[in-house]
Parts: structure tokens; sequence; C-alpha cells
């Protein structure tokens, strides 16, 4: 049975339809990525799972049962807030406990006054200290432990917040962009401490993200949304290889896919109207769809030795491999030399070949690593 | 230091003496009141300068009345305001800032009208209603008087210093198993001390000065309050003007005590950290 099930779950705000019939099934025990640009509701959904934000119609089931109007406390989640959420008044120490204590304390211990005592205690029994320092050693706050929210940095606020979702024993961990704030070398090793902590747990998680590096590595499986819509739920190898849609194929990836309007005729494929190709393998039976191609598939080679003459137009040198944006040459305005870079058609290639702006080129490919799509829908041609 | 910059400095201490001087001079004139002679004050004409040699004078006249037991009842009176409207005005403006419910409009405009509502006006029905619930010539119905003018102020204080408390720190209590009342506790009230010693101030003082429910709901002398006992030295025929400023001045010290204490408190800033940016 899955951990969460999503029938038709929308979210309005007034007139704004933020998300739009939303279903899917979350399993149990899986690493599930929410991709998306900004606004696309990704924070609007895990408000919805963790109770923080009503259901306006659908179903939220949690194991089955219907979830919608159930108290967050009953749902058992941890949450890290997209803007961390710390409780100022409190030392690092204090915040990342809280959740300990708050499991701690009894019905009286809430009495005011009672609770400060109580809390004091608290803080010092040895299983709630130790394991407090024990996350924080892990990521890497200890020197934090006695200073305040305010006097942190922002990568630094970010941590504690994650140390006080990991803390607990949860059977569903909500993350909302938990790296967003952290420097490339942190990133990565908190990305494999995440990893490591799911691996070790086997709870479920949710994790909210627009950066494909984290989707790609972390998550089992990743639904991508855009305007509250959900464009496709899979393994990321699915989404990066078999996009549904011209949406998801432009989203994953950078550089993104290579999408070049083409016709088919009775005479082959064309490509951005003119250029004619001869494809090889079968060509789909529509006559106007959109011809598609990861950058890392497209070859570069000299002037006249591939099939799609171009024009060196952007060279990106990443280090180990370089990107190069092309013009196709389609036989009119070859010339011209527009400085606009829209239609550009990117190549991914190991190492620095020696490219100058301007240098003549061709580019080639193989049939079989072209995916179609339609031209109205955008969704992919099988 | 350049010359500009020292004439600033300059101009900027003598502003800041003459307002000590306007602020503090009343004080000062009453003290130099308090130990000059009743004599002197009718007679003679007053002397500008404190006479300590009258002291003595001083403490014999202020001995006939209780004044000790009028300032412990003014205590009473203005702790027991404080404590009621804050504890009420937390929980009102709590719900207030936060929760959605049918009349919270008139909630609001209702709160707004006590402050309107002259206390004169009030006064002859408050009577009546006080002699219905016995309350009359009682501590306990003058706290309750005063709580109905200073819990309004004390709760859209403390509302407004909740609404600027990010939703997401709540949620967070609560995503960490925190019950409602005591996110309220032990997340919101912490955050809006500045807010809540501005209150107390607030709600303190009225308390601690008030005079015209004081002086009608309480004949006991044993109850009065000490700005009832200041006002009882008026009399027909003479006014003990030196008594009058140097029970004056005891009445006030503690006040100013308080103050002192509390006013480190209202420094704002806490809230900084919390969320980003
Ligand atoms: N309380 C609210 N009232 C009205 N509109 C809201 C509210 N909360 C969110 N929205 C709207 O819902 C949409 C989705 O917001 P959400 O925060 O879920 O986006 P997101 O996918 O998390 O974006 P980001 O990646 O920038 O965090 C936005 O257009 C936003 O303006
Ligand atoms: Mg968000």
């Amino acid at each position: 049975m899955p951990a969460l099930t999503f029938t038709n779950v929308s979210k309005t705000f007034g007139d704004n339809t933020v998300i739009n019939a939303f279903s899917a099934d979350i399993h149990d025990g899986e690493f599930l990525v929410l991709l998306g640009p900004s606004g696309c509701g990704k924070s609007t959904l895990l408000r919805m799972i963790a109770g923080l934000s009503d259901i306006t119609s659908g179903d939220l089931l949690f194991n089955g049962d219907i979830a919608n109007d159930w108290e967050p406390k009953k749902r058992g989640v941890a949450f890290v807030f997209q803007t961390y959420a710390l409780y100022p008044h409190m030392t690092v120490r204090e915040n990342i406990a809280f959740p300990l204590i708050m499991d701690a304390f009894r019905k009286w211990y809430h009495l005011p006054i009672v609770n400060i005592v109580a809390r004091h205690r608290l803080m010092r029994r040895p299983d709630i200290a130790e394991r407090t320092l024990r996350i924080a050693q892990q990521l890497e706050l200890e020197s934090l432990l006695d200073r305040r929210p305010a006097s942190l940095s922002g990568g630094q606020r970010q941590r504690v917040a994650l140390a006080r979702a990991l803390v607990r024993n949860p059977s569903l961990y909500l993350l909302d962009e938990p790296l967003s704030n952290l420097d490339a070398k942190l990133r990565t090793q908190m990305r494999s401490e995440i990893s490591a902590l799911h691996h070790k747990v086997g709870k479920t998680f949710v994790y909210v993200t627009h950066d494909q590096v984290e989707a790609m590595t972390m998550a089992s499986r990743i639904i991508v949304m855009n305007k509250g819509i959900v464009q496709q739920v899979d393994t990321p190898d699915e989404i990066y290889d078999r996009p549904a849609n011209t949406f998801v194929a432009r989203f994953v990836g950078s550089p993104p896919m290579n999408l070049i309007a083409a016709s088919v005729g009775d005479k082959g494929l064309k490509l951005s109207g003119k250029l004619a190709v001869e494809h090889g393998t079968a060509l789909p039976s529509q006559r106007e769809v959109t011809f598609g191609i990861r950058p890392e598939k497209l070859s570069l080679h000299a002037a006249g030795e591939g099939r799609l003459p171009a024009r060196v137009t952007v060279v990106e040198r990443l280090g180990a491999e370089t990107v190069i944006g092309c013009r196709l040459l389609t036989g009119e305005d070859d010339q011209s030399g527009r400085l606009l870079e829209t239609d550009l058609v990117f190549v991914r290639v190991s190492g620095n070949p020696k490219m100058q702006i301007g240098e003549p080129c061709s580019l080639d490919y193989r049939a079989e690593d072209v995916l179609w799509f339609d031209v109205d829908t955008g969704q992919r041609l099988s | 230091m350049s010359f500009n910059k020292l004439t600033l400095k300059f101009l900027r201490y003598l502003l800041i003496g003459v307002l000590v001087v306007l602020a503090g001079f009343p004080v000062y004139w009453m003290a130099a009141t308090a130990l000059s002679l009743n004599s002197e004050l009718y007679g003679t004409g007053q002397v500008v300068w404190p006479q300590p040699q009258n002291f003595p004078e001083l403490m014999l006249e202020l001995g006939q009345v209780p004044i000790g037991l009028w300032l412990f009842n003014t205590l009473l009176i203005a702790a027991g305001g404080t404590v009621l409207s804050l504890t009420l005005g937390s929980l009102a403006g709590y719900a207030l800032s936060r929760f959605r419910f049918h009349g919270k409009g008139v909630v609001g405009f209702l709160l707004f009208m006590t402050q309107v509502v002259p206390e004169a006006l009030i006064l002859v029905p408050l009577y009546a209603m006080f002699i219905t619930f016995g309350l009359l010539n009682s501590l306990t119905g003058l706290v309750l008087a005063n709580v109905g003018f200073s819990l309004p102020v004390a709760c859209f204080v403390l509302k407004g210093a909740m609404d600027a408390v990010p939703y997401e720190i709540e949620e967070s209590a609560i995503i960490d198993n925190c019950p409602r009342f005591s996110v309220l506790t032990m997340i919101i009230l912490p955050l809006i001390m500045p807010s809540i010693a501005a209150a107390a101030v607030v709600a303190f003082f009225a308390g601690w000065n008030e005079f015209l429910f004081a002086s009608t709901f309480l004949m006991d002398r044993g109850n009065w309050p000490a700005s009832v006992g200041l006002a009882s030295f008026v009399g027909q025929y003479e006014t003990p003007m030196s008594a009058v400023m140097g029970a004056a001045l005891v009445f006030s010290l503690p006040a100013i005590v308080f103050f002192l204490l509390i006013q480190r408190k209202i420094v704002a800033g806490l809230t900084a950290g919390a969320v980003k940016g």
C-alpha cells in the first residue's frame, strides 16, 4: 500500500488555482523528489501533506486512510521549511532539541512556568542531549550550539532547520529546498548525508527542489510539476531519457534538450523548415513535429563531415567538458550573423575542442537518440 | 574631530540638557516644596532650594496618614490590573491575530469603543452594577473596572506584535508536536516580550494613577489607593502643601522603579533571524 495517495487534490487561493487535480502515489520508504519551477505549487503541496494548509478538493490518503482533516500531530511528519522557521529566542541546541523535548512532555508540563522548568530539565536528559549533539555533529553545527539563529549565516540556519527535522523519528520527512542556501561543496556533502540517512531509516522522504542535480542524484522517483499540474512521475532515468513532454524535456537537463521544429514530407525530414536531413529510420506519421535531442547525444564534427551544417555561436568551457551553442545553417541568412541566441542547438562534448566563435562546423546524431514531440500538445510521440 | 562635528555635538548636548531640565523641573519643585514649611508656602514665599532641615517636620506630617497602606493598595490595584490585562490580552490578541471567526470585526470594534467612551459616562451605571454584584468598596471590583479599560489596549498592542511573528515559526512548532496553548506560551510570547513590556507599562500606570473609579467605589479609608489618599489632603479650608508634595514624591518613586526595571525589556529585534531575508 502506498504511504501517501493523492486523488485529484486541488488547492485554490481565492480564484487562483495553485494545485490542479494532483494525483499520485508515494510509496512507502521511497525518496520522492518534487521538481518544478518557482511558484508551481511545490511548497503548497508539501504544506497540504503536513496538514498546514487545507485541501480545497480531492483526497489525501495516509496508508489508505483519508487524512484531509487530520491534525498535523496525527500525521507524524518532520518538516524543513523553505524559510527555515527557527525559533529566534532559543539557542541552536534548544532549537534542535525542541521536537525531542515536546515528545517527552507530559500534559501538565505545558502549564505556564512549569514548562520553563520542564524544558530546562529535559534539555539535560542524557538521551536528548546526546541525540542533539550527534545530529549537530553530522551537520557540522557543534561549534554553533550555543548561538541564537539571528547570529548565524543563511547556510548555517538552513542546517539548523535540517537538524531539527532529522533529529526526530517520524514516518514521513518533508523537506522544502533544504539545501538551497549552501555552497557547492557543503551541498554535495549534505546531499550524501541525507541520502545516507534515508537508507538508514528507510522512511518515506518527500523532497522539494528546483535543483535538478539534487533531483537526479537523490530521487528514487521524481514528480515534475508545472503550474500546479503534474507533468511526469517517473524514475530519474526515465525522466531524463524519456521525458513525457517538451516541458519536462527542457526543464530537466542542463543545457536543456534541443528542440527543433521539423516537418516530415514525402522527401523525408526537414529541420527548421528547410534543412533536409537523411534520417534513416522510420519517421513519425505526423507532418509537423518537434525534433528533440539531448546535447550529449549530438556529436561535433568539422564542417561537411556531419549531416547538420552549423556555425559556432557560444562556447562555454566547464573544465571537464565544453558546451557549444551552434546555429544550424538552413540555407538562408547564414551569413547574417544574428546575435540572437534563441534557436541555438547545444552540443556537449568532453574535453576542450578548441572551437572559435563564428567557425563553421557540423553536427551529427544517431537516429535512435531522437525523441519526437507533438507540436501542439508538446507530448512525446511514442 | 573637526570644528563642525564639535559644534554639532555641543548643540546635541545642549538640546538634551534643555529637555532634561524641562522634564526634571516639576520633580525638583515637588521635592523642594515637600521640604518647605507650610508657613513659608502660604506666607513668606517658597525658598527655591530644598531645605533638608525640614525633613523631620515632613515625616511628622506624613505620619498622620496611613500612607504605607495606601501605597500597598495602589500596588495591588496596579499589579492586579496588569496581570489580568496581560493574561487576557495575550489570549484575546492571539485569537484576533491568528483565527478567523464570526464576529471578529464586531469584537475589534467593541474593544475599540471602550477607548472612546469616557470613564465618567459609565461611572453611574458601573456603580449600580457593582452594588448588585457586591463589588462596591472592594479592591477586586476596582481592578475589574480598571481592566475594562486597560485590557483592550493590551489586547491591541499584543495582537499587533503577534501579527508580525511569521506564521511559519508557529507552524514549525505545531509540526514539532507543540500544542496550541504552548505555542502561545513558549514561542509567541517570548518573541513579543518588548510589546508585552509596553502593554505592562500602560496597564500598570493606568491602575497606578487611576482616581475617578477609586474615589467613587471605595468608601473605606483603609481601602484607598494613594491617589485618593493624596486628594484627601486637600481640605476645604487648608491644604498642607508640603505634605501633599511629600506624599506625591513617595507615590512616584515605586512607579519610577517599575519603569526603570521594565524599560530595558522594551527593545525590539528579537524576531530577527527567524526566517530568511
Ligand atoms: N497563502 C497564499 N495565498 C495566496 N496565494 C498563495 C499563498 N501561498 C502560495 N500562494 C501562491 O501559490 C503559488 C505556489 O506557491 P508555492 O509556494 O507552492 O510555490 P513553490 O513551488 O514552492 O515555489 P518556490 O520554488 O519559489 O518556493 C504561487 O503562485 C503563490 O503566489
Ligand atoms: Mg516553495
